[in-house]
């Protein structure tokens, strides 16, 4: 798995996502599931319930991907670095809006171009001589 | 070249490329036709450079790097001859600006790399893949701080979000000229 970057990048990625995901029921005591405004991780990255399961559920995807083999973790490093970018500039439109039902907020959208960048990037780029190799 | 520094180019690319592309719906027509075009050709550029193990022809990348940079100064030195600078200034200063350093980003990188000699036809040194997951995260992280604020400032970004934290019935609508929204209740004691 080390020698792979997409299956080592979906293991680490999905980890962190499951912790962040975790990691945001602390602060989103009293928050509603898809309040547009919520609690601060970090004291940075706005989170509501719904935005902890989404982490959670994306992180656990990336995580199995990654365990499984090559081809599962390039597809789904792929996909949910083109899904992180469409929220990207979704996000930027949700911003203080009523229909923000992520509670989504400025540091959350550098967060998620920067993650879909490089889960594009890798995605498409590493792991190429790999096809069918677990 | 590294694959790294490759994927930094990649990721400034489609940074500068959506930049321009949020610019298109704010800009008079004819900018508005060069900034999608430029936009395109830039991110689809990105998404190309990430797939693909070299840089095919870097002296014409070097050149499309500076190409907006020199299209803006032209247009703000004609805007300001022609005594007509609302043509220029439609396009603000943030985005295009924070643009302009993900562009010479580019530019440089690509500059001393032909300057050194680089063999650009041979296909890029991928390093560990720790090393290589490091270095994008970083690259990413740089290139999404400088991009995301630069579309937040643009037209499109502006008219995403409403003005500051007011719910819109207290705030009268620009143009209108009714203010029953600020009349108080009645009170009694007067």
């Amino acid at each position: 798995m080390s020698s792979s970057p997409n299956r080592l990048l979906g293991v680490v990625f999905g980890a962190v996502y499951v912790l962040v995901g975790l990691l945001g029921f602390t602060v989103t005591a009293g928050v509603g599931f898809i309040d547009t405004s919520g609690g601060l991780l970090l004291g940075l990255f706005e989170v509501n319930i719904l935005h902890n399961v989404a982490h959670l559920l994306i992180g656990a995807a990336l995580l199995i991907a990654g365990l499984s083999s090559v081809p599962a973790a390039r597809s789904l490093n792929t996909t949910v670095g083109a899904v992180y970018l469409v929220l990207g500039i979704v996000g930027l439109f949700l911003v203080g809006s009523t229909f923000n039902i992520l509670a989504i907020n400025a540091a959350d959208n550098v967060l998620h171009f920067a993650s879909a960048a490089v889960l594009l990037a890798v995605g498409l780029g590493a792991d190429k001589s790999a096809r069918a190799r677990a | 070249m590294s694959t790294v520094t490759r994927t930094w180019l990649a990721f400034a690319a489609l940074g500068t490329g959506m930049i321009h592309l949020a610019l298109v719906i704010s800009s008079p027509l004819p900018i508005a036709a060069v900034l999608l075009l430029l936009g395109v050709v830039e991110f689809g550029w990105g998404v190309m450079t990430f797939m693909r193990e070299r840089i095919a022809y870097p002296r014409w990348v070097l050149f499309g790097a500076l190409l907006p940079i020199l299209l803006w100064g032209l247009l703000t030195a004609a805007a300001t001859a022609l005594q007509a600078p609302t043509v220029a200034s439609s396009l603000g200063l943030t985005a295009l600006g924070l643009a302009t350093l993900l562009e010479l980003f580019v530019a440089v990188v690509l500059a001393v790399q032909l300057r050194r000699g680089v063999d650009f036809s041979a296909p890029s040194r991928m390093p560990s893949a720790g090393r290589y997951l490091t270095g994008l995260l970083i690259g990413g992280i740089a290139v999404a701080a400088l991009t995301t604020p630069a579309l937040a400032a643009t037209e499109a970004g502006v008219y995403a979000q409403p003005h500051g934290e007011h719910s819109d019935s207290f705030v009268p609508r620009v143009g209108t000229t009714d203010t029953s929204v600020l009349d108080l209740p009645e009170h009694p004691g007067h």
